[in-house]
């Protein structure tokens, strides 16, 4: 039997049913691939072409002499590369109790670079051998893990130098924004402070990159293209190693002998070595310090950072010698005499009185000589070796007197008051003060805005307002050192290819030349090795085979203790190395810094300090 | 059946439907080869040849053997149709989650891939007795209850899309067997309510929700239960126009999409080929189910048009629901392209809906 009719018009519904069926079908895929087929035809490019840094080796940093100052070594690390569909909680469980981490701390490094979420991230370095091979056992259950080698910064020398070399770091986003960093992306690890941030161009190298082919669980498939890194210049530093470590152990004795001397309180300091001749900088110490390898890898963990930033650590990782400024007490002195001599305000054998106590500025104003019952008669010569204050109050009365901020103008002549130039990051200036300083400083405050004569005088024992960083401090008494010649301080010798290759050289750079003639320059030369003779720091100098020129200083701070300080040069015949010592709150610096820069001095002469008569301190003189 | 009896139907085949199938199984085979060579060296590849040459004797097999016998054992047919399924509970072996296969050797059985193909026979059989008209609520609640049976156990395997093919034949057939409008209306609407107390009632597995859900919203969740979809898109839409070439999309070979051999493969060939490849599959398909349903209105009786409408409900059904959910169309179910998705059972199970086509062609004059 036929179908019958209804049948039939069934199936003419169905057919017609079945045309608008492929027509939605076709319609669809019109829609998909031909009008927004451009725009599928690129995320389908996004999904399979991953482009990857590869990092340049960085540069080595050596001290003069070529020993190793920084270097690199490889260390494991562990990756995670985010998958698009498969099971990333698991995994990340997995990892947490494998590396001892919180979900959340591998969550957070994950979502850390933010340029490309699905690029590879390191999770921990590193790595010990026995996790490693956990790792490697266990890859099949830890997709998207892997172990990397990364190349870390290795210290052979441990902790010497830490401050000067600086350490490594992620890239911040207000870095992004500088112009210097406009090569650089996000999660890029980069030089932060010293060294490695000051000469970062050189050291860092460039990166190379590939571009893979990745599946749909990130793993490479195949390279597409391929550039090769280009590794990092090396820098080789003025730094001798042998020395700075000699520079840094002084300040750690130096301290010690704070303590013995009832200045509990000591707990810093800075060191400075320069070579008068040319500026460069043979040592640079600051104490407290740290250990480097917290950063190894340009990766610090949050509490370890935080600890090296908190006031009862004393923020070692700050060179205190170029980012710090203090007041120089008596150590200014020479640079107020030798002001006071070109002025024409003082002569050498100009006749002083000192009764302990002066009366210069009248009766209320009345200045203790910090020697109780005065030097008596003494001529200038002797006023600098003996640091009386009385002479120095006497000179500040003469140029208060005859007026145009000479203090002032001598201050910065020597270069205090600016930065030194020297090729380390975040120097500090310091503070030369004066009328239009003290105006500004104290706008909220009228009635102390005047600059009055007492300004001048204390300003002229170096207290007061007047801040130095010992950096410049020692570049000024190397310039009277070499007769008058301030350079700026390099600390940065040379520049030299991976193959090693000397390929930019350093030239010392003068600031300026004092305008002081020889013979002036030689008063105070003579006055400075008398210091050590016959002077403050006689005790400290006794029996060394080396001549030394240099001055005591016994700086006081509102609220604190005494700031010891030694600054000189040696030898005083013919200039070579000056070198200074500060200790925060260490008490006198005759018979704390002087010391301990008779030590630094003592191993660049090879003389054995142990072998000489032990300095005895009756005298706590300035 | 004798030897010139043999002859006479061979010289009445429709040789357009047997060029448009060996196009199509060109077409998958080719599909299946090059979203396999990367994964396991073509060992699906080469099973895939096999289940077409096992194919084709058993779709030789259904033409041959006169469709009319089958109506008088269709009651046995029916009840061997229920063991099969009832021993998928018994024997069965689960994948993603759910229990469908019985595995014979290398081949894996899946009782309900056949149970269409015999429900589509029983069904015809049954609406076939009401001659083209059904005015009875009773004989569509009786056609109902003949599918729900089956349903059930399939259902509850749970194989959602082998259940929704069920339905979309029951409808087909209803509509051909002329049941009246008012109740097709009804069944319509019984089978959004269905749909309602499914959504409400937690019947569906968990990954089913997800994909259900995120067919209504896409980007709910790009990297779990919407990448799928959202990286079939990203395929089928790349291959523009002209397609990556052959062998050469990226998407299927970087594992981007999802069971790209079976379930996805249409996303493949849209990646591959382009607009002009998927254009002319559906243009075959289309010319494959136009052939189907000339069949139906040539047959010489009721029972075979019923036959062919619940093939044709079948064929259709599948086509325009993979496709579909592979350009985001429907929601994510797993339901193969006929012809082109790899497996062995759902390629024999079409073969046997074609044989039983040309069975119904081949013996329209008698």
């Amino acid at each position: 039997m036929k179908p019958i009719e209804t049948t039939q018009k069934r199936l003419a519904f169905f057919t017609i049913f079945m045309v608008i069926v492929f027509s939605i079908i076709l319609v669809r895929l019109w829609f998909l691939q031909v009008i927004e087929g451009e725009t599928y035809a690129k995320i389908a490019e996004e999904n399979r072409i991953r482009l990857v840094a590869i990092p340049a080796l960085r540069g080595v940093i050596y001290d003069r002499n070529k020993n190793i100052l920084v270097d690199n070594k490889a260390s494991l690390a562990v990756s995670f590369t985010p998958g698009k569909k498969r099971g990333d909680i698991e995994v990340i469980n997995r990892l947490s109790q494998i590396l001892g981490m919180s979900v959340s701390e591998i969550e957070a490094k994950i979502n850390e670079n933010k340029s490309d979420p699905l690029a590879p991230k390191i999770i921990k370095s590193n790595l010990d051998e026995k996790t490693v091979a956990f790792i490697k056992e266990h890859q099949i259950d830890l997709p998207g893990v892997n172990i990397e080698t990364e190349s870390v910064r290795d210290y052979p020398n441990g902790i010497t130098a830490a401050q000067i070399l600086g350490y490594l770091g992620e890239i911040s986003e207000s870095e992004l924004k500088e112009r210097e960093y406009s090569s650089y992306v996000l999660g890029d690890i980069i030089g932060k402070t010293g060294i490695e941030k000051q000469y970062e161009s050189f050291l860092a190298g460039e990166k190379g990159g590939q571009q893979l082919e990745v599946d749909a669980s990130g793993s490479p498939i195949r390279i597409l293209s391929n550039k090769d890194p280009v590794p990092g210049h090396s820098v080789m530093l003025t730094i001798d190693k042998s020395i700075q470590q000699a520079a840094e152990q002084a300040l750690i004795d130096a301290i010690n002998v704070s303590h013995k001397q009832k200045y509990p309180k000591a707990q810093a300091g800075a060191a400075v070595v320069l070579d008068v001749r040319n500026g460069e900088v043979i040592a640079l110490a600051s104490y407290p310090t740290y250990d480097p390898t917290y950063f190894s890898g340009g990766r610090i963990s949050f509490a370890k950072w935080q600890s090296l930033n908190s006031k009862s650590s004393n923020y070692p990782l700050r060179n205190r010698a170029t980012m710090s400024s203090y007041p120089p007490g008596s150590t200014f002195k020479p640079i107020v005499g030798l002001g006071a001599l070109a002025e024409g305000i003082t002569t050498p054998t100009k006749g002083y009185l000192c009764t302990g106590r002066w009366y210069g500025l009248g009766q209320k104003w009345a200045k203790n000589c910090w020697k109780k019952g005065g030097h008596g008669k003494l001529n200038f010569n002797r006023g600098v070796i003996v640091s009386c204050d009385t002479v120095f109050y006497e000179i500040a009365y003469r140029v208060q007197k005859k007026g145009g901020e000479k203090l002032q103008l001598w201050a910065r002549n020597f270069g205090l008051g600016s930065e030194t130039g020297v090729d380390l990051p975040f120097e500090v200036s310091g503070r030369v003060p004066d009328k239009a300083w003290k105006k500004e400083w104290n706008k909220n405050n009228p009635r102390n805005q005047a600059w009055v004569p007492g300004d001048t005088v204390n300003m002229a024992i170096g207290q007061g307002d007047l801040l130095v960083t010992p950096l410049q401090l020692t570049n000024a008494y190397a310039a009277i050192a070499n007769g008058g010649t301030l350079f700026k301080p390099k600390i940065a010798k040379n520049v030299l290819s991976f193959e090693g290759q000397v390929s930019y050289q350093f030239k010392p750079e003068e600031i300026k030349k004092l305008p002081l003639n020889s013979a002036t320059l030689k008063v105070m030369q003579d006055d400075l090795e008398k210091v050590t003779k016959e002077g403050t720091a006689t005790n400290a100098f006794v029996d060394f085979p080396i001549p030394v020129a240099g001055k005591t200083g016994t700086a006081q701070v509102k609220g604190k203790d005494d700031f010891a300080w030694f600054v000189g040069y040696a030898p005083a015949n013919k200039p070579e190395y000056a070198v200074l010592v500060m200790v925060e709150q260490g008490g006198h610096g005759a018979s704390v810094a002087a010391p301990a820069v008779r030590q630094i001095i003592g191993t660049i002469y090879n003389v054995d300090i142990a072998k000489l008569k032990a300095p005895s301190f009756v005298d706590f003189s300035r | 059946m004798d030897l010139k009896d043999f002859s006479k139907n061979l010289r009445r085949i429709d040789f357009i439907l047997i060029m448009v199938l060996i196009l199509i199984l060109t077409i998958g085979f080719l599909m299946v080869k090059s979203a396999t060579n990367t994964i396991n060296g073509g060992l699906e590849t080469s099973k895939q040849i096999r289940w077409i040459l096992i194919g084709i004797p058993i779709l030789i097999l259904f033409s041959l053997v006169d469709y009319h016998r089958l109506k008088n054992y269709s009651v046995f047919l029916y009840l061997v149709n229920l063991g099969f399924l009832i021993s998928v509970y018994i024997f069965g072996q689960s994948a993603l989650g759910a229990q469908r296969r019985i595995p014979l050797g290398s081949f894996v059985f899946q009782p309900s891939e056949f149970a269409k193909i015999i429900l589509i026979i029983t069904l015809a059989a049954f609406l076939s007795e009401r001659k083209g008209k059904i005015t009875k609520i009773s004989d569509v609640l009786l056609a109902g209850l003949h599918i729900a049976v089956p349903w059930i156990l399939i259902f509850h395997q749970p194989d959602l899309g082998t259940a929704m093919v069920l339905i979309a034949i029951l409808f087909g057939m209803l509509l051909v067997a002329g049941t009246e409008s008012k109740y097709l209306i009804g069944l319509i609407f019984i089978g959004i309510i269905g749909i309602v107390l499914i959504f409400n009632f937690n019947v569906l597995k968990d990954y089913q929700m997800k994909r259900l859900l995120v067919f209504v919203n896409p980007d709910m969740d790009p990297l779990g239960a919407g990448y799928n979809l959202l990286q079939s898109k990203i395929a089928i839409g790349s291959g523009r126009f002209w397609g990556k070439g052959l062998f050469s999309g990226t998407q299927s070979r970087l594992n981007f999409i999802p069971e790209h051999h079976t379930d996805f493969i249409f996303s493949v060939l849209g990646e591959e080929l382009g607009f002009a490849g998927a254009f002319s599959l559906v243009v075959l398909y289309f010319v494959l189910i136009t052939r189907g349903l000339r069949i139906g209105s040539l047959s010489k009786d009721i029972f075979g048009t019923l036959i062919a409408a619940g093939i044709v409900s079948m064929l259709l059904f599948q086509i325009f629901v993979n496709i579909g959910m592979t350009v985001g169309l429907m929601p994510i179910t797993g339901i193969p392209l006929p012809f082109v998705s790899y497996g062995g059972s759902s390629m024999f199970a079409n073969m046997m809906g074609i044989g039983l086509l040309l069975n119904v062609y081949m013996r329209r004059f008698k």
